[in-house]
């Protein structure tokens, strides 16, 4: 059998590594977070994921509490067409539009949006506006300001709807941001909500990508898979 | 043209429909001497008020069409064009926000800042129009101008201040205290025409060394010089001014001034801030498209002496012939010049030029930058732009969207015939979205334009300006039909029937063509088709595109490549090869994967944070694809591409679910697929029609 183009995507992306370490991908109902100092390619990594999840034909809600969402718009244009450059078919760019039409930006622009107000209008989008999503990505949560309970309640909805949900978190504190088994210090306080917990950090010129926490366990593990500074993909080391 | 443009202000009066814009508007010209007598709104004494110049305005009581007045204060010349404020009359709201270059915000001193309030502002701000705010019927039960100026921060998220207080409120509304001179202001004589000035009457004294306080401290944000002075203790009248000036010149802050329109009270101050804090065209940037350097941005120069550049932004027939409202926007228009209409490539010559009140004119030679004036005898279409020698600029983008509903129309005599004819010649000039024909097949009168509501205002327009009464058929939603995949062809047309015969052979294939359109290309070698016939065979599958075999509708998306084919001598003709490549399309075209096209709306809907979920649903009930929302603060807004045929009757639907706090656009974005079942059904109602007309 040959392979359409999706799923030749699909099979050859480097997120099935990250899926075998993460004891088969972070699960319906759990929360992973990466983490890094801003400007570090958190972003990328949660867009990456996203546009993998909608390969597979799953929907996908892209919470931002950027002050934009065009450029969100354009950071899915980009990473989709790194991912189908690799492949060189130029019918894999038509697969865009039907892929888009599967995810909904969903942007909270006032600068501490309350959690609930933003898992009310995610719940109501999935059930009154009937967008069956099966993964959430929350970018630019503001980790200091939201307590434990924020994140617990974005478990209680991810469990409640059986919902993958991915967040990031900007680490601001100051240096050494990591403990040393790698944990972000700032975020100590979370980890009994957090089931994987990724950290990015500068290796010389790259960017690393570390399990600190794999579903309630700490498991250290550098995960054998970087940034690309040129694709701004997540790569194979 | 003896105004320097310092002295010009064009300035669009914004509000609420029940906050009295109106009747504000009827005062600013009884003030400034435009007119003798004060009429009511809706028409107490039958006469109307003067700025509503169309009767389905009068009658619904809003505004659709932008007339556009001139009037005197203070030595300047200010020019008032008067603006839609519902949102669906697009194209009126995009031409009057260009055409003006600052803005009065009317708000209700009791209602404050409602649903409409924001979608004006949200124009404003899309648009980058400074404005000033006026608070309207202090006379009130319930009037509360500074809740009004909170609301205005709170709920519009601008920085706004008082600029005046009011001495009493609700009955005993009795004046003002102007922040800037520390004066107390009164309206005395039968009309309010006379302004006593007073020393601050010692109850509201407190409340108007507050309000300066307040006053100082926004205006010191926008001048270090204001500042200083203030240290000093040595700050003037027109310090401060010109730091407010600044403020609303950068859109950084919104003065609010305070009267009551009906009670003839506070609309004189309100005139001297127009003039104070409103900028002059000079101070606007306004750009053009320079159509000779592929759409670059041009900067235009507020400049007399420079080359000319106006827009025409209405039309209108009046008493006197046809109207254009031009706005000059460089050099100047001057009776006897000639211009060049740049859409068109005609040439006009500048004849009577006259500058407009709402329904009487003055004689003018010519018109400088920044003003708006009337030409008389000039064929053109509103959006057109006027050019000196040299010069090849548009004012605004010269793509006009396909339209994308269409309604039958029948006049119910043969005297609203001709009238229909008027008025659709009338609207189709005055519109480019707006379009008419007569379908061959049932001889109906046919509009087209951009949505339901857009056909339904011109439908209302034919009855009362032309008095010509139509009876209409049901909306029709203009689908499109296209390939979805390669197919050859070949085939023989062969007619023998005595005398000449036809013969003609055409082979080649249908291919799908993702931009739209029609395309055609011949690889024919060796004369197997004569030249002369090709473009014959172009000619044969073009007419076959009027109408698809699915359900009618015109076909797009097809590019045609024909390869051989055959001739006779004697019997291959144009006719022959037409009826070929025609015949060759009708067998091809079934196999070819036919596919329906339905137009997709960019739909955006705004309301409250809490009804959200509720917008939800209205667009996943409407097979619509929500591509994001954003939530900024309490309101949400949500953008969605919703097929066309499922907006009918989406107004009042989400009306119903928003308790009518909700308002949405709706515009053309592009032609999508039609899915399975739906297409099914279309195919099914066409086979029923025509079944029905083969019938009759």
């Amino acid at each position: 059998m040959t392979l359409t183009v999706k799923e030749e995507l699909i099979s050859r992306s480097p997120l099935r590594l990250l899926e075998r370490s993460i004891s088969g991908g972070l699960g319906r109902g759990a929360i992973g977070v990466l983490a890094s100092r801003k400007g570090v390619g958190k972003t990328a990594c949660l867009v990456h994921i996203a546009t993998d999840k909608l390969l597979q034909d799953q929907h996908v809600i892209h919470v931002s509490y950027a002050s934009r969402v065009d450029h969100i718009v354009t950071w899915y244009e980009d990473i989709f067409k790194e991912i189908a450059k690799e492949l060189k078919t130029p019918a894999a760019l038509e697969e865009f539009d039907d892929l888009i039409r599967r995810r909904v930006i969903m942007n909270f622009k006032q600068d501490g949006a309350r959690t609930e107000q933003v898992l009310r209008s995610v719940e109501a989008m999935i059930v009154h506006g009937n967008f069956r999503a099966e993964t959430v990505i929350v970018d630019g949560l503001d980790f200091a300001q939201a307590g434990p309970d924020d994140l617990r309640r974005f478990k209680d909805l991810a469990s409640r709807l059986g919902l993958e949900v991915w967040l990031s978190a900007s680490l601001k504190g100051a240096e050494p941001l990591f403990d040393e088994r790698g944990m972000p210090r700032e975020l100590e306080g979370h980890l009994g909500v957090i089931d994987v917990l990724i950290s990015l950090q500068h290796h010389g010129d790259h960017v690393h990508l570390a399990l600190v926490q794999d579903h309630g366990r700490l498991a250290p593990k550098d995960l054998r898979l970087r940034l690309d500074p040129t694709t701004l993909l997540i790569a194979k080391h | 043209m003896k105004t320097a443009i310092a002295r010009r202000r064009n300035i669009g009066i914004s509000a609420h429909i029940d906050s009295g814009k109106t009747t504000l508007t009827e005062r600013i010209l009884f003030y400034c001497k435009k007119i003798h007598k004060i009429h009511e709104v809706k028409g107490k004494d039958g006469v109307g008020a003067t700025m509503d110049s169309m009767e389905l305005e009068r009658e619904r009581g809003i505004t659709i069409a932008s007339a556009t007045t001139n009037v005197a204060w203070a030595g300047h010349s200010i020019n008032i064009i008067d603006t839609p404020g519902h949102v669906d009359f697009t194209i009126e709201v995009e031409r009057s926000l260009r055409v003006l270059d600052s803005a009065v915000l009317v708000l209700c001193s009791v209602g404050g800042v409602q649903s409409q309030t924001i979608t004006v502002d949200r124009q404003l701000r899309r648009y980058n129009v400074p404005f000033i705010a006026f608070v309207n019927k202090a006379d009130r039960v319930g009037a509360n101008p500074a809740k009004v100026r909170d609301q205005i921060a709170a709920k519009l998220g601008h920085r706004a201040v008082l600029m005046q207080i009011p001495i009493g409120l609700e009955g005993a509304f009795s004046g003002l205290v102007d922040l800037v001179t520390m004066k107390a202001l009164y309206f005395d004589g039968p009309e309010g025409e006379i302004v006593r000035v007073e020393d601050v009457p010692h109850e509201v004294a407190a409340a108007a060394a507050e309000g300066r306080e307040a006053l100082l401290d926004a205006a010191t944000l926008h001048s270090d010089e204001l500042t200083e002075a203030l240290l000093e203790g040595r700050a003037g009248e027109d310090l401060i001014r010109a730091a407010v000036r600044r403020g609303v010149l950068a859109r950084a802050l919104v003065p609010v001034f305070i009267g009551s329109a009906y009670r003839n009270k506070g609309i004189q101050p309100l005139l001297d801030a127009i003039v104070h804090y409103l900028p002059d065209p000079g101070e606007v940037e306004n750009r053009a498209i320079d159509l000779d350097a592929g759409g670059v941005e041009r900067v235009l120069a507020s400049d007399p002496d420079a080359r000319t550049v106006a827009l025409a932004f209405k039309l209108e027939d009046g008493p006197y012939g046809q109207l254009t409202y031009v706005r000059v926007y460089q050099g100047a228009l001057r009776k006897g010049e000639e211009l060049v209409n740049t859409r068109s490539g005609q040439k006009i010559k500048v004849g009577r030029l006259v500058r407009m009140h709402a329904d009487a004119m003055s004689e003018i030679a010519e018109a400088g930058p920044g003003d708006i004036v009337a030409l008389f005898g000039v064929d053109c279409a509103s959006g057109d732009t006027f050019c000196g020698p040299g010069l090849n600029l548009a004012m605004t983008a010269i793509h006009v969207p396909e339209p994308v509903i269409s309604l039958a129309i029948e006049p119910v005599d043969k005297a609203a015939a001709d009238r229909v004819a008027k008025a659709l010649n009338r609207f189709t000039k005055e519109d480019p979205t707006f379009r008419t024909h007569v379908d061959p097949e049932s001889n109906q009168t046919i509009i087209q334009g951009m949505g339901e509501l857009h056909l339904d205002v011109y439908v209302e327009r034919m009855k009362r300006e032309y008095r010509a009464e139509v009876r209409t058929g049901r909306p029709q939603v203009a689908y499109r039909e296209t390939i979805g995949r390669a197919l050859e062809f070949d085939y023989t047309h062969k007619k023998q029937t005595g005398g000449a015969g036809q013969y003609a052979r055409v082979i080649g294939r249908l291919e799908p063509l993702a931009k739209g359109g029609f395309e055609f290309a011949s690889e024919v070698k060796g004369g197997r088709i004569p030249r002369e016939f090709v473009p014959s065979c172009e000619k044969g599958f073009r007419a076959s595109l009027g109408k698809g075999q699915l359900i009618g509708f015109p076909v797009t998306g097809v590019r045609v490549v024909l390869t051989d084919g055959q001739h006779h001598p004697v019997d291959s003709s144009d006719i022959a090869f037409q009826a070929a490549a025609q015949g060759a399309f009708k067998k091809a075209y079934p196999k070819a994967g036919p596919q329906i096209l339905e137009p997709i709306m960019k739909v955006s809907v705004e309301s409250p944070s809490e009804f959200a979920g509720n917008v939800f649903a209205t667009i996943s009930q409407r097979r619509g694809v929500i591509v994001s929302s954003v939530e900024d603060g309490t309101l949400s807004r949500v953008d969605a591409e919703v097929p066309l045929g499922e907006m009918f009757g989406y107004s009042t639907a989400l009306r119903s679910l928003t308790q009518g706090k909700a308002e949405f656009t709706m515009e053309f974005l592009k032609y999508g697929r039609v899915p399975a079942l739906v297409a099914e059904s279309l195919v099914e109602q066409h086979l029923e029609s025509e079944r029905r007309r083969l019938q009759r």
